[in-house]
């Protein structure tokens, strides 16, 4: 596995982003990320009557002594949000001039590295076959991060990658943070039941889509006999000629389509990028323009 | 079926040659995807193909295979035979004059053409034909060729010919054909109504055209007038014919007569105009009719020498010989004595009497009385003299050749004597006249300069010659003989030949037909001879030093080629005819092999355009 080509002029830029959550954060204490519930923290939120039974620690002495009424002083709540990576670690993406295992791997480490800067936690698990393998487990810290993100570079991308199959069983959190599913989603497996108990369990949903160049736009032509890298039992036969170039396309467009529809519905954000882009446009362009990260 | 280039077959190597192409150009290339799911999803997306579209590969393979295969035996040129399909022809042509008469634009030979080129065409490949042409000589044009196309193209080539013509060469060359293959079918094509024709088809391609001529025109001078007689004819019907004059080409006739003409028979006519000197005259018949060969009669003056120049070299007077010149009027006379003679120059006519030259005189004719010895390249030889104490009996040539003839013309061959003559050896070519106890006596031809020569091998004195009225006639004969016009008559019929008198000193006779063609004739005798084969007007050039002299002669079609209508009696071949045929061809698959070459190029070129798509 190549080396990360993140630098830490990179990393300096990625520090000034911040993730966007749509749901409310359910965290645990102590994050940076607020909450739509009061919680403890040092920013003044409202004032409430005192019901008996609060603590009366929180009572604003100074509103007693001016309106002789007890209030309870509210502050915002930020919780530490749990972040999970999960890289599908199939065959097909080792394929491309552009790698979209690095691709993958690079787009994984900048999220990771968001979110410590962000002081959440990070778990990165690759989708193998039907399960999902803790490859980083509850990173916290960039002391952490930076001792720890290398394995990624350990990470294997072999055989098939059934994701709703890894992820039904699999423990996702609940409502405490960003799900991001990073994989071409080349399959006619099932994947919407995985995205689908992301979006039960109120996860933020990502799904980026890594496709190759050749991939987007396929240069085959003659006859062909095509294999499936991830089983050769599956293949494809054809006289690869301009009307069938057409087809593909059309059918590449019906698949994008048909993913970027799904996580609509869901609630889910759904970005498609080439394994030749850059990781900052992917960050300070696409992702930002979605309105991911701002 | 057989092939004529059976190594074009060659050619079936290109088949597994394209079936090795076929498997490398569909052969799957093996290819690792990432994923094929998109691949397999894009089969939702192709249109739904013509299920022929699917066997293209292999109709494209087909194709060229068979385009191949036809190629290769177009090459090869597959020949099959059609059993007892063809047949052999032999096609006899009339090339006479008379197939110039034309009827409706056509000309009676391009009629014939017109026949045997339909024969030809219409008969199965492989067949024979011949073609013998009887024009002014016969000819075989071609012979049992089966190549159809130059048949047809020298049959264009043959051309009308002027002259009358007969059959029995080409009899005699069919006759060869027929006993060679008794299935020969004879084709002959004429305008000659033939009333049998045994083993021969004969087709007539006469339509009894509407014909008049003008012929055996002559022309006098009388009473200060010139006076053109002739005949005219018509041969179909009776008719009044009108003719006219014309001198020297002129647009208006200067004169016009009008003759009632029976059929088949001669109308004497005579045109009359004041005498004015021309240098040609044209009798025309201005009736149209469907031969304008035979309308019209041209005649040229024949001219002589203006004078000439004669130099007399004798001891006497010599005044029997200086009367008789002086009584042709444009001879003038200068007597020498040959003690003065110093090789003058500058004479026309050179007379030794009893005298001889130390050397030949080169610029004119010569001639000698009474040789009393030798001279270098004078073409005899003076050996002894015979004196006898009786007269001698000079003896006329009975020969009849043409030279002989004329010095004999005119002579009443009465009896000459002489008591004295020289015995003399003749080393060229010379034409005695009279002989005197079988030696030559009197005779003419040539020295070796080319100038002609006149030997009288006795003195006039010694003979009573000069005392016979043949004396002026003869001298006028052998002056004539001297001096001869270039041509003897300036109207021929076509056929006929024409003789040129060769002068002294001649470098070049040139011949120049109606046609356009030239022809230079032998100068190397005193007269040299040409066919006229062309009808209209000849032109012969000599050209002596730096004087050329032309006249012209006018050909004209024989009369019995203008005729209509001629009733022949039979041609006939001698054998027991057989009607065999033989095996035809059939190799008109040239269509076939064009199309496939077609087709082979398209498919070439819808691959191509298919490789071009996948790029």
């Amino acid at each position: 596995m190549n080396e990360l080509p993140i630098d830490e002029a990179f990393l300096q830029q990625v520090e000034t982003l911040q993730t966007l959550l749509k749901h409310n954060a359910a965290g645990l204490f102590g994050g940076n990320h607020q909450s739509r519930t009061y919680g403890s923290s040092c920013e003044f939120a409202d004032y409430r009557d005192y019901i008996p039974g609060d603590d009366i620690k929180r009572v604003d002495w100074n509103a007693f002594a001016r309106f002789d009424r007890l209030y309870l002083k509210l502050y915002l709540d930020e919780r530490q949000l749990h972040t999970r990576i999960y890289i599908d670690a199939s065959k097909s993406m080792t394929y491309g001039n552009g790698k979209k295992d690095v691709q993958a791997i690079r787009i994984a480490a900048t999220i990771a590295y968001l979110s410590v800067c962000e002081m959440d936690k990070v778990s990165i698990y690759a989708v193998v076959g039907g399960q999902t393998q803790e490859i980083l487990s509850g990173l916290h810290g960039k002391d952490a991060y930076f001792a720890s993100i290398g394995k990624l570079n350990e990470l294997a991308f072999d055989g098939e990658s059934r994701l709703s199959e890894a992820l039904l069983p699999a423990s996702v959190g609940y409502g405490d943070g960003l799900s991001v599913i990073l994989s071409d989603f080349l399959t006619d497996e099932n994947y919407e039941d995985g995205i689908d108990r992301l979006a039960e369990r109120k996860r933020d949903i990502l799904c980026v889509q890594i496709l190759s160049k050749e991939e987007l736009n396929p240069k085959l032509r003659g006859k062909m006999h095509l294999y499936d890298s991830e089983n050769h039992a599956r293949f494809y036969r054809k006289n690869i000629n301009r009307e069938v170039v057409r087809a593909y396309r059309l059918a590449l467009e019906y698949a994008t389509d048909r993913i970027r529809g799904f996580c609509a519905s869901r609630g889910a954000d759904y970005l498609l990028v080439s394994a030749e882009d850059s990781v900052h446009k992917i960050f300070f362009e696409k992702l930002t323009d979605m309105g991911v990260l701002k | 079926m057989s092939l004529l280039y059976p190594l074009g077959l060659l050619g079936l190597i290109a088949v597994p040659v394209l079936i090795v192409i076929y498997i490398i150009k569909n052969k799957y290339t093996e290819q690792i995807v990432p994923a094929t799911y998109l691949w397999r999803l894009s089969e939702r997306f192709l249109k739904r193909r013509n299920p022929v579209n699917r066997i293209t590969g292999i109709i494209s393979l087909v194709l060229q295979i068979l385009a191949v295969v036809f190629l290769s035996f177009a090459v090869a040129h597959p020949v099959f035979t059609l059993p007892g399909a063809a047949r052999d022809y032999c096609f006899i042509l009339d090339g006479s004059g008379s197939m110039n008469l034309q009827s409706d634009g056509v000309s009676r030979l391009d009629a014939g053409k017109a026949e045997i080129r339909s024969r030809i065409g219409s008969a199965a490949s492989g067949s024979s034909f011949t073609l013998v042409y009887t024009g002014s000589t016969t000819s075989v044009v071609y012979e049992r060729t089966t190549d159809k196309e130059q048949a047809l193209k020298l049959l264009d080539g043959v051309s009308p010919e002027y002259c009358a013509t007969g059959f029995a060469d080409a009899l005699n060359a069919a006759q060869g054909y027929f006993d060679e293959n008794p299935s020969v079918q004879t084709v002959l094509v004429t305008d000659k109504a033939y009333e049998s024709g045994e083993n021969v088809e004969i087709v007539n391609v006469s339509k009894g055209e509407i014909n008049y001529s003008v012929a055996e025109a002559d022309y006098a001078i009388a009473g200060g007038n010139l006076v053109v007689t002739g005949n005219a004819y018509s041969y179909v019907g009776n008719a009044s014919l009108e003719l006219a004059l014309y001198l020297d080409d002129a647009s208006e006739p200067v004169a016009r007569t009008t003759v009632d003409a029976t059929e088949g028979v001669a109308a004497p006519f005579e045109l009359s105009c004041p005498y004015a000197e021309f240098s040609g005259l044209c009798v025309k018949l201005l009736a149209p009719d469907a031969l304008a060969l035979d309308n019209e009669c041209r005649l040229y003056p024949l001219r002589e020498e203006s004078s000439l120049d004669t130099l007399i070299v004798s001891d006497t007077e010599f005044f029997f010989m200086q009367a008789a010149l002086a009584s042709f009027g444009n001879v003038s006379v200068e007597v020498v004595k040959p003690s003065e003679f110093r090789d003058q120059s500058g004479y026309g006519l050179y007379i030794f009497d009893s005298c001889m030259p130390s050397s030949l005189p080169r610029d004119g004719a010569v001639w000698f009385f009474n040789p009393d010895g030798n001279v270098e390249n004078a073409g005899f030889t003076v050996q002894s003299d015979v004196e006898s104490s009786v007269s001698l009996r000079l003896e006329y040539n009975q020969s009849t050749a043409t030279r002989v003839v004329s010095l004999q013309k005119n002579l009443l061959k009465e009896e000459i004597c002489v008591s004295r003559y020289v015995k003399c050896g003749l080393y060229r070519d010379f034409a005695t006249v009279l002989f005197c106890e079988n030696n030559p006596a009197v005779f003419a031809g040539s020295n070796v300069y080319g100038n002609r020569e006149v030997v009288f091998a006795f003195d006039v004195h010694d003979s009573d010659l000069a005392l016979r009225s043949d004396f002026v006639v003869l001298t006028r004969n052998l002056l004539d003989f001297t001096f001869p016009a270039l041509v003897d008559a300036s109207a021929y019929y076509c056929g006929d030949v024409m003789t040129v008198n060769v002068p002294a000193n001649c470098e070049s006779v040139r011949v120049d037909s109606p046609l356009g063609h030239s022809v230079y004739l032998e100068t190397g005798s005193a007269v040299a001879e040409y066919e006229l084969t062309e009808e209209g007007v000849y032109t012969v050039t000599v050209l002596s030093g730096n004087t050329e002299r032309k006249v012209n002669v006018f050909s004209a079609l024989p009369l019995s080629e203008r005729i209509p209508y001629v009733a022949e009696q039979s041609f006939v071949l001698y054998g027991e005819a057989e009607n065999a045929y033989r095996d035809g061809r059939y190799e008109d698959l040239l269509i076939l092999f064009i199309v496939l070459a077609v087709i082979f190029i398209a498919d070439w070129m819808v691959y191509c355009y298919e490789q071009y798509q996948l790029r």
